[in-house]
């Protein structure tokens, strides 16, 4: 059932994101774009992990929808080009990728480590803040 | 790609889950669901628009759609690891995201197929 439930999730987010954003961000440019992000990723958010759809547990690894959205592009785009121009234009498209997609995820974990070790050195400065409190 | 680009190309990597981890889960704890709907446009609506708002944005395309959703997805799991959640019970998920990934790429590959054979090209950027 957690499979099903999270399963669900992670498509209704991405088909949503890989279709209507664009065509916002097509016909109303930047703010079509901006528009999209309140549109779509907030009810999205409040369904997959406010209410709980996609269930994450404590002690687990965040699964964000994120993956889930980031899936459903590259697999739009390479299933479009196997249906439109077969096997051999998808095999290219896929290698064509693959820069890309190393250079984002090569940032992404840095970006989410970086911010780990912060929220780290946030948490020792408030933890220190009130031990001093309660000595004194 | 150039140099200077696979260089933008990381750091636009770097800004999206960063900004989440910093300012998500403090908005949602100052202002309850509402703060999620502000997350959602100031965080995911302004690291949009230098991601792939811009005309030259920071992250270069060069096949497949690379949406920043792979550096906030891949990003936040080693962020929570680093906090301690272990990616061994985090591998329903990672699989359900594959999985309704590529059902719902699937899909619009589908409705894609339709729209090319009928002439219709309604989200023109993201479409080759």
């Amino acid at each position: 059932m957690k499979f099903f439930r999270s399963t669900l999730g992670y498509m209704f987010a991405g088909m949503i994101v890989m279709t209507v954003w664009g065509w916002l961000a097509g016909n109303y440019g930047m703010l079509g774009g901006f528009a999209g992000a309140i549109l779509i990723i907030g009810p999205m958010w409040f369904m997959n992990h406010y209410v709980g759809l996609i269930q994450n547990d404590d002690d687990a690894a965040f699964v964000d929808m994120a993956l889930g959205i980031a899936v459903t592009g590259v697999a739009r785009d390479i299933f479009s080009f196997w249906l439109i121009g077969g096997s051999a234009a998808a095999g290219e498209l896929f290698v064509d990728t693959l820069p890309t997609w190393g250079l984002v995820v090569l940032g992404g974990i840095i970006g989410g480590v970086s911010a780990a070790l912060i929220e780290k050195d946030m948490a020792k400065k408030a933890q220190e803040d009130a031990y001093e409190k309660t000595a004194a | 790609m150039t140099a200077g680009l696979a260089l933008t190309t990381v750091v636009g990597g770097f800004l999206f889950p960063f900004a989440i981890r910093m300012m998500w889960g403090k908005m949602v704890e100052s202002w309850g669901p509402a703060g999620g709907f502000m997350a959602a446009a100031f965080i995911v609506g302004t690291v949009w628009t230098i991601n792939h708002g811009l005309a030259q944005p920071l992250i270069k395309q060069t096949g497949a759609w690379v949406d920043m959703a792979w550096a906030a997805g891949i990003g936040l799991i080693a962020a929570t690891m680093v906090l301690g959640g272990k990616l061994s019970k985090a591998w329903t998920n990672i699989l359900a995201a594959i999985t309704g990934g590529i059902i719902g790429g699937f899909l619009l590959a589908v409705l894609i197929q339709v729209m090319v054979d009928n002439g219709i090209n309604y989200w023109l950027p993201f479409i080759p």
